[in-house]
């Protein structure tokens, strides 16, 4: 056993207990202050609840350590001995209270992190969304702009194409699989069908070939090589006029369904084809006249020697009827083949002699007429006069251009036979200083082959012996000769005069004179 | 169909068990405690276990702080080391409150004032460490003054740190 001193006990409890309260309401204090800087942490709420215990405690075991020196000091140590389970009971929960505060810590702790982490992970989340949504904003900007941009540019290049296509005085259409016209222009419309719609679209446009196996070849052309240049073909055009086009298509094919139709370009060249056949026939004509000139040339000697002789020897035959007879046959033909070589000399050759002078026009028709009426009436054709008031003087050879009006209205009785009507019709284009004579027939009309001959010298469809196929040659001459030019058109390009029951027309076009032109 | 027997037995013992207690205490009649006397060695009992449950909760936050530290630096050690004394204290008053219970009021000699008092005790070492451990103000003052540092830190810290931004405002 051994005996050891309390004293070192009791100065530790006392001083200790004195620090201890010291240091645990100080601690209090910056706990405190900590909750106050941060009310959200809930490390600070820990510390300030732990400090607040610990503080209870050291006031607790201060009065066990301190109190207690006093009442025994004091003599009263019954007291003390009466108060001492309440001060080791207040021990007792403060340490309870501060283990419950460490526990309840932790587990709070737990639930605020878990609160902060869902929070957290929320915000995230609404973040992410608020990103997303400005993302998806942006892009439904973006989308919006470039559909509003695409449109326009659809639009801009829509109405260029709509306008090239409208706009185009060539013909532009497009066909469907089946070869029918789906779409065509308005020039396209108004060459297939005087531009009625209903008339075209839907049609084959193979239909429009005049000649059929062409169509057939144009659409197999651009079924076999996707496109077709420069096709030139008669074309149907409206009221059944043929028309001279130049064609240029192109299939038109999806990756997904192949063939879906074409698009056609077509140029009309009608005008152009009508000049260049007038060119070809004039330089034909021009070289038929210097030929004709020269065999002209080269007979008419002959023949005049010849019709000398018989003429001679018609006179030492006088007594003999049947030598005589002889030489009076060689001398008709001679004069026949003299005539003959007469006309194709003026066919060939400006007049030697010129009567050139400004006339009426008008009035030398009415000559012509009046001569050929009753010829013509006999055979019941009528003349139908329409001849423009006010008609300015033409410069012309009144006796050369009679001769082409009577071959004109000739050929018109011929081409009738009889009963029919021969229209007669002038008029004045003061934009071109010209005239125009039109003479008509109601008669057979001539065929399309036979329309570019007609003006060639020897032809004739006439019977063998009737006629010498020189009439309408020596009127082109004429015509010529007046610095004129003469057509014929089977059927009339003029409608007006389609719609009178004209089959075939001739168009004469002379100068107006120089003087009253230069007025 | 057998487990639903079993099921359906369970409440019916349930419903049958008031009246048998009733029945029971009316064969078998007896006085009744209605409030428990807490007497004895219970208040030592009390305050041992109390001081048990702290040392559990220290233990417990020591780990805390080590495995999901909440920060770092000074004042996170001090309240480490605060928390290590005030463990090491609370097992000290355990063992001393253990063995002052072991001891008869007669080991204490009064002397002629508290300062003559001296205490009578076994030359053995349990009770040589008994004596050392009722110096225990050794140990909860430097961990109070631990914690204080800590706090004190911590206080600082939070002083001067900037304030935290706004939370970011999402767009509607």
């Amino acid at each position: 056993m051994i005996s050891l001193p309390l004293l070192p006990v009791y100065l530790v409890d006392s001083l200790g207990a004195a620090l201890m309260i010291v240091l645990a309401f100080s601690a209090f204090v910056h706990a405190r202050r900590l909750k106050r800087l941060e009310p959200a942490n809930f490390l600070w709420t820990f510390f300030f609840w732990l400090t607040l215990t610990l503080s209870a405690l050291a006031i607790s075991r201060s009065f066990w350590h301190l109190v207690r020196y006093l009442f025994v000091l004091a003599g009263h140590e019954e007291i003390w001995q009466a108060v001492r389970p309440y001060s080791g009971g207040i021990n007792s929960l403060a340490f309870v209270a501060a283990a419950v505060v460490t526990f309840y810590y932790h587990n709070t702790e737990q639930v605020v992190a878990s609160g902060r982490r869902e929070a957290e992970a929320l915000r995230q989340a609404n973040d992410e969304l608020a990103e997303a949504h400005e993302a998806l904003h942006q892009l439904n900007q973006t989308l919006e702009e470039r559909v509003e941009r695409r449109t326009r540019a659809l639009r801009l290049s829509e109405e260029k194409f709509r306008s090239l296509f409208e706009a185009s005085k060539d013909l532009i259409l497009f066909c469907d699989q089946e070869g029918r016209i789906a779409d065509i222009n308005d020039s396209g419309l108004e060459l297939l069908g005087n531009g009625r719609r209903e008339e075209v679209v839907g049609r084959p446009f193979a239909d429009f070939f005049l000649d059929p196996e062409k169509g057939a070849n144009f659409k197999a052309e651009i079924l076999r090589h996707g496109h077709v240049k420069e096709f030139e073909s008669r074309i149907r055009g409206a009221d059944d006029s043929c028309r001279y086009l130049l064609l240029t298509a192109a299939a038109i094919r999806s990756e997904a369904e192949g063939y879906q139709g074409c698009q056609i370009i077509a140029i009309d060249l009608s005008h152009f084809k009508q000049m260049t056949d007038q060119l070809i026939r004039s330089e034909k004509m021009t070289s038929i006249g210097q030929l004709a000139a020269g065999v002209a040339h080269e007979i008419n000697t002959p023949l005049g020697i010849i019709l000398g002789y018989t003429q001679l020897l018609a006179e030492d035959f006088e007594e003999n009827p049947e030598v005589k007879e002889t030489l009076a046959t060689i001398e008709k033909h001679t004069k026949i083949c003299r005539r003959i070589v007469a006309d194709l000399l003026k066919f060939s050759h400006p007049a030697a002699e010129q009567r050139m002078r400004p006339g009426d026009i008008n009035r030398c028709l009415e000559e012509v007429l009046a001569i050929v009426e009753h010829t013509l009436n006999m055979d019941h054709i009528f003349i139908h006069r329409c001849l423009a008031e006010g008609m300015p003087p033409v410069s012309f050879d009144p006796e050369r251009l009679r001769q082409v009006f009577v071959n004109l209205v000739t050929n018109a009785h011929h081409a009738i036979g009889s009963e029919g009507i021969v229209g007669v019709w002038s008029r004045h284009h003061p934009e071109r200083r010209e005239v125009e004579i039109v003479i008509g027939d109601s008669g057979s009309g001539i065929p399309a082959e036979t329309v570019s001959r007609i003006f060639d010298p020897f032809f004739t469809t006439k019977e063998v012996g009737k006629g010498t196929g020189l009439g309408l040659s020596v009127s082109f001459g004429i015509v010529n000769d007046h610095n004129g030019r003469i057509e014929a058109h089977s059927p009339p390009l003029d409608q007006e005069l389609a719609a009178v029951g004209m089959r075939t027309a001739f168009h004469v076009w002379l100068p107006v004179a120089a003087e009253t032109a230069g007025e | 169909m057998r487990l639903f027997r079993h099921h359906t037995a369970l409440p019916r013992l349930g419903a049958a068990l008031p009246p048998l207690v009733l029945l029971a205490g009316l064969i078998a009649p007896a006085p009744a405690w209605a409030v428990q006397v807490h007497g004895g060695a219970e208040g030592y009992l009390v305050h041992q276990m109390a001081h048990l449950f702290l040392a559990a909760a220290l233990i417990f936050l020591l780990s805390l702080l080590h495995r999901r530290p909440p920060g770092t630096g000074r004042p996170w050690r001090h309240l480490k080391f605060s928390l290590l004394l005030f463990l090491l204290w609370n097992l000290d008053t355990m063992t001393v409150h253990w063995l002052a219970s072991r001891l008869p009021e007669s080991a204490i000699l009064p002397g002629a004032t508290p300062a003559g008092d001296r205490i009578l005790l076994p030359a053995d070492w349990p009770w040589l460490l008994y004596y050392a451990g009722s110096l225990d103000h050794l140990l909860c003052v430097p961990a109070a003054w631990f914690l204080l540092l800590s706090l004190k830190g911590l206080a600082t810290t939070v002083s001067h740190r900037p304030p935290a931004p706004p939370p970011p405002r999402t767009s509607a």
